[in-house]
């Protein structure tokens, strides 16, 4: 979705037309080429990144305009930095056979209001003060963010994540294949997945959450909207949800091979007489939200705080 | 005097009806009758086993065969690492690591829908060349992990075997199918020079 309204922005022929490329700089090899670009920007416009390795730091600003600053590593071939209507481009190119090519450091400013897209494989990446839309994407470097009120996706294989939101609803979407995933102040409507790392979510009021792991765990806290549906569901993993009070719900747990624990009273019971599954239904105050938490392996441990 | 044969039934019935319609044992039988009932019931205790065995002989042979290779992968990785920079050639052991010619069950006597298996192929054949760009660490991690969801996936069908049409491991067992071909589209997007559609949900 986000990726769509990124094109379809930046993708109308007019705009293509009037794409300037401000810059095509720095010849290849050159150890620790220094940056500084700058160009006037859409206020709410987007800015794509693309950096293989080192790092990307990306902070929103009060100004019309994307700046570029850092360094470009040793056996880059260059930094493409471009604008197309409302789409701003920073790439740093790689040459085609290389043996050995340094990272680069990107320091990169951008109107506040900017929606963003970044891409790294081994870099770490860090956005600050955006409140536009975010895209971040990387293999193995780690990912760390603040959000406001619009939606953020961020998508690692082993590197960590680190998302620090406002407490306004906003949709938040976090899957890692190793790495671990730390949300705090998210609300709205939170999703992740994970195969082996764990997943920590500080919750404000959250309308929408579904939260998957295969062997890590999912440790939750939160407050339910009165309408909530939240959906959790683990292999191995460990669930372990606490929910402030006052807690409306009603909850609809089970367990293969799994532990039940409960705070609010009623206990987990066997679901066969044969075989080895336990669940827990029960409704706490009116019952306005729902809460399914669906494990194989892992204990299940439900409180209130 | 002889009594004549006219006098017998009646008096036979009268005899018969003084005796007492049940006997009470001298003493409780029931331990004994239960100490010969017992070794009947092995049998059947015994029969259970093989069941039992045969879905966990398989859900080990999975698991061990799933061990062995990322463990060769990572002795070779490990290898590679050691000696040079990561090369393109660790990416189709890596590939035949994920992708597999596993085939993929779903409980007893169900087999996941060849639109699955041909899609999970599809994507691990584009991973084999975005696969190079990966960081050594990246690629066993990736490895390790396909491997953690084959485990679950194996131990959930062996569950399966012993329970069929349990909803929950059904349930748990189509997720981590899907959870799978999910990870496999990720890493190929986060891989690509570009950003391409690549189905992460695949009806099975």
């Amino acid at each position: 979705m986000k990726t769509r309204l990124l094109t379809d922005r930046a993708g109308s022929g007019t705009h293509r037309l009037l794409a300037v490329a401000l810059a095509a700089v720095a010849p290849a090899a050159l150890a620790g080429t220094p940056i500084n670009q700058r160009a006037a920007a859409d206020p709410a416009g987007q800015v794509e990144i693309s950096n293989i390795s080192g790092s990307v730091a990306v902070t929103g600003w009060d100004r019309n305009e994307v700046e570029v600053r850092g360094e470009l590593g040793d056996g880059t071939e260059k930094l493409e930095f471009s604008r197309t209507g409302q789409l701003t481009r920073v790439k740093v190119i790689m040459p085609k056979r290389s043996s050995h090519v340094e990272g680069t450091d990107l320091i990169v400013k951008v109107p506040a209001g900017s929606s963003i897209a970044v891409n790294t494989v081994s870099a770490d990446l860090n956005v600050r003060d955006v409140r536009g839309a975010q895209r971040l994407q990387s293999v193995s470097g780690d990912i760390q963010t603040g959000v406001a009120s619009e939606d953020l996706e961020c998508k690692t294989v082993s590197g960590n994540v680190r998302v620090t939101g406002s407490g306004q609803r906003s949709l938040t979407t976090v899957m890692t294949v190793s790495g671990d995933a730390a949300l705090e102040r998210v609300a709205g409507e939170v999703n992740g997945n994970t195969v082996s790392g764990d997943l920590t979510v500080s919750m404000g009021e959250t309308s929408r959450s579904r939260l998957r792991s295969t062997s890590g765990d999912l440790v939750v806290n939160g407050r339910l909207a009165d309408d909530a549906r939240l959906d959790f569901e683990s292999m191995s993993g460990d669930v372990r949800v606490a929910l402030a009070e006052p807690v409306s719900a009603e909850f609809d747990v089970s367990s293969f091979n799994g532990e039940i624990s409960n705070c609010f009273g009623p206990k987990p019971v066997r679901t066969d007489e044969y075989a080895p599954g336990t669940e827990l239904r029960f409704r706490q105050g009116a019952g306005g939200a729902r809460v399914r938490i669906k494990t194989f392996n892992g204990d299940v441990q439900l409180c209130n705080k | 005097m002889n009594q004549g044969p006219a006098d017998r039934p009646d008096r036979l019935q009268e005899a018969l009806s003084q005796l007492p319609r049940g006997i009470e044992p001298g003493r409780d039988l029931w331990p004994g009758i239960a100490a010969r009932l017992e070794p009947r019931s092995e049998p059947a205790r015994v029969r259970a086993v093989p069941r039992w065995a045969w879905a966990a002989a398989a859900a080990t042979v999975l698991v061990v065969a799933s061990s062995i290779v990322t463990a060769t992968l990572m002795r070779r990785e490990a290898a590679m690492t050691a000696r040079t920079a990561p090369t393109a050639q660790s990416a189709p052991e890596v590939v035949q690591a994920v992708a597999g010619s596993a085939t993929a069950a779903f409980g007893p006597g169900h087999r996941v829908g060849p639109a699955y298996l041909a899609n999970r192929r599809v994507l691990a054949r584009e991973l084999e060349v975005r696969l190079a760009r990966l960081p050594p660490e990246g690629r066993e991690q990736l490895a390790k992990n396909i491997a953690e969801l084959r485990r679950a996936s194996a131990e959930i069908n062996a569950a399966l075997e012993l329970h069929p049409g349990d909803p929950l491991l059904e349930e748990l067992l189509f997720n981590i199918y899907q959870d799978e071909i999910s990870v496999l589209a990720n890493v190929d997007r986060l891989t690509a020079a570009d950003t391409k559609t690549a189905p992460t949900r695949i009806p099975l």
